[in-house]
């Protein structure tokens, strides 16, 4: 199981953080590696394709997402499925975002928690752990340079 | 089985870089193929071809080089193992090259090789940091180099460009008094732990004038422990042998430790702490003219 | 540039145990399914596929390799000897004749990894120490005996020339 969690002070007021996050394909765009990333239901279901290097190993998997909890406008989770068929590896997330007010405008807490199953796990452990908080530090990154501007 | 590929034998750097570009991603460099040819059969790696560059000339020499050992990309372990060059001039890496994996990988495998697979799990990645490693990178438009520590940027990554190819690693031999050593720890085929140690000492001196100390295998990548070297600077053998522990857990706390199938971190920090002060005590020992031929299981003491 | 294409066979000149074999095999092929499946030689085995084990030894110009990672085009030119190289109808060789009197066998499976890599061995040091040969034999796995006779007969094969 792989777990990430951060949080981020955004210079930007909960309201507007919260329209970013809720255009749920805009801040998909925010993940690093994460391309295609359409609208299937409205508010409920979307679609995206996440791409992945690890040295020469190279995992690319269509994702399926889901809108599984809402709590408009502090909280949102998404729960993502998808395989990567040339690797065989099965992907299955979960992230939760939280927003509250603060001193700078806003803070973000991210709550990654996924499985990759498959042969990909021969990297090991700490190597997919690693790559995980690298996309997970530039998605707040990316998502903080969205809503500032 | 392998799925198909075509299979480039380039006699020039140029021809290389040329399909490397061209194929992109569907491109993969071949030397020993100890590593690529794993990946590909565990359905880790995908290629439509493979490009072979031991047909460059030049590439597998090992020799001396203004003041460095120069070591070529498609020498084998094996090569590293028997030659003069290296006993003349980095005695050390013989001897641990003698350790690389088993006696087959030892024949095929190419030094290259391993440190452009960037395996955390690298003897002469981590060996090769205390010798102020430099790599040489070689392209169609020419070469440059690059420290060891700078090429390998993480787990299975480094900072070789696509039109490039690994030429060589370069070696600061060891000043004349030097004590040094490299412990390996594991009971997988891949080491679990390495370390290696210099102490460098001035002429006629007691006193440790420098020092290199690279952790490897326990994290991303192997790494130099700035803090820990410095700590040994103008230390007495005796100093040395009353305060190993100090510095082994300077060593332990600054190292990047992930954990995986060999340990979890915490085991592999506290790992880094035994060995370091018994690789600490080995060198001094040598440096005081003794070898003590310490034994502990499951360890490669060189 | 010399090239293969994908897919296309190019043909490759072999000494396999002293009598050279003309193939025409695929940039993709191991050595390991060739000298099995097309040559019939049985004696290497596929078993860890990842060369640790070393139950697919065989020795290219004399020096021990993992053939079930090795390219057989990378063949081409050279001399690859099996365990089915090792002696003849007639006479086993010594180190053969070792293992059997060592009791260095029992399931078989490493033993044509064995005798080739200590074949190696003693061909470079005809005079191992204990601890040489453990070392050099430190990649050949085994079940079944514990490696002890293994050893013994290695020994005792030096010894005994």
């Amino acid at each position: 199981m792989i777990r990430v969690t951060r949080d981020l002070d955004v210079g930007a007021t909960p309201e507007d953080l919260w329209a970013l996050l809720w255009d749920v394909p805009r801040m998909v765009g925010c993940v690093p590696g994460c391309v295609e990333a359409r609208e299937v239901e409205p508010n409920r279901r979307y679609e995206a394709r996440l791409t992945q290097r690890v040295g020469p190993i190279t995992l690319s998997v269509p994702l399926e997402v889901t809108v599984s909890k809402v709590a408009a406008p502090s909280g949102l989770t998404l729960e993502a499925k998808g395989r990567d068929r040339l690797l065989g590896a099965n992907v299955s997330l979960s992230v939760t975002l939280g927003v509250a007010p603060s001193d700078t405008g806003s803070r973000v807490r991210v709550e990654a928690e996924g499985r990759i199953l498959g042969k990909l796990g021969a990297l090991g452990h700490g190597v997919i752990q690693r790559k995980a908080e690298e996309v997970i530090d530039e998605f707040g990154a990316r998502l903080r340079r969205a809503v500032e501007r | 089985m392998l799925r198909p590929f075509a299979l480039y034998r380039p006699s020039t750097v140029g021809e290389a870089a040329e399909v490397l570009v061209r194929e992109g991603p569907d491109a993969a460099l071949y030397a020993g193929g100890t590593e690529v040819l794993l990946i590909l059969k565990e359905g880790l790696l995908r290629v439509r071809s493979l490009v072979d560059v031991k047909r460059i000339p030049g590439l597998d020499e090992i020799r001396r080089d203004d003041g460095h050992l120069s070591i070529g990309a498609t020498a084998t372990h094996r090569a590293l193992e028997r030659a003069p060059a290296v006993h003349a001039h980095c005695p050390i890496v013989a001897g641990v090259a003698r350790h690389v994996a088993n006696i087959r990988v030892r024949t095929i495998g190419t030094v290259g090789g391993n440190l452009a697979f960037a395996d955390p799990h690298s003897d002469l990645a981590t060996l090769f940091l205390a010798f102020d490693g430099v790599v040489r990178l070689a392209s169609p438009s020419g070469e440059r180099d690059l420290p060891l520590a700078e090429f390998v940027r993480g787990p299975y990554e480094t900072a070789r460009r696509d039109d490039e190819i690994l030429a060589a690693v370069r070696l600061a031999p060891w000043p004349a008094g030097t004590a040094g050593a490299y412990v390996k720890f594991g009971v997988h085929e891949r080491p679990t732990l390495g370390v290696a140690v210099a102490l460098m000492r001035g002429a006629g001196g007691d006193a440790v004038t420098d020092a290199r100390l690279a952790v490897g295998c326990v994290g991303p990548r192997p790494q130099r422990l700035p803090e820990a070297e410095a700590r040994v600077r103008g230390w007495s053998l005796a100093d040395l042998a009353r305060h190993a522990g100090e510095v082994a857990a300077l060593a332990a706390r600054d190292v990047d430790a992930v954990g995986d199938l060999h340990g979890s971190a915490e085991y592999k920090r506290e790992m880094t702490r035994v060995f370091v002060q018994r690789i600490l005590l080995v060198a001094g020992a040598r440096a005081a003219g003794r070898d003590p031929h310490e034994r502990y299981p499951h360890t490669v003491i060189v | 540039m010399n090239v293969i294409p994908i897919r296309s066979s190019c043909s490759i000149r072999v000494t396999v145990n002293g009598r050279p074999v003309e193939l025409d095999v695929r940039p993709e092929a191991l050595l390991l399914d060739v000298l099995r499946d097309r040559l019939q030689l049985k004696g290497a085995k596929r078993s860890c596929d990842m060369q640790v084990c070393g139950a697919c030894t065989v020795l290219l110009d004399g020096a021990p390799v993992s053939a079930c990672t090795f390219l057989a085009v990378e063949a081409d030119g050279r001399e690859i000897v099996t365990v089915e190289g090792l002696g003849t109808e007639e006479r086993l060789d010594p180190l053969q004749e070792a293992f059997i009197d060592h009791a260095a066998v029992q399931c078989g499976f490493c033993t044509a990894g064995m005798l080739l890599t200590a074949k190696a061995l003693l061909a470079e040091d005809p005079a191992p120490t204990r601890q040489r040969v453990v070392h050099y034999l430190r990649g050949n796995l085994c079940r079944c005996t514990g490696y002890r006779k293994i050893v013994e007969a290695i020994l005792a094969c030096a010894h005994e020339r």
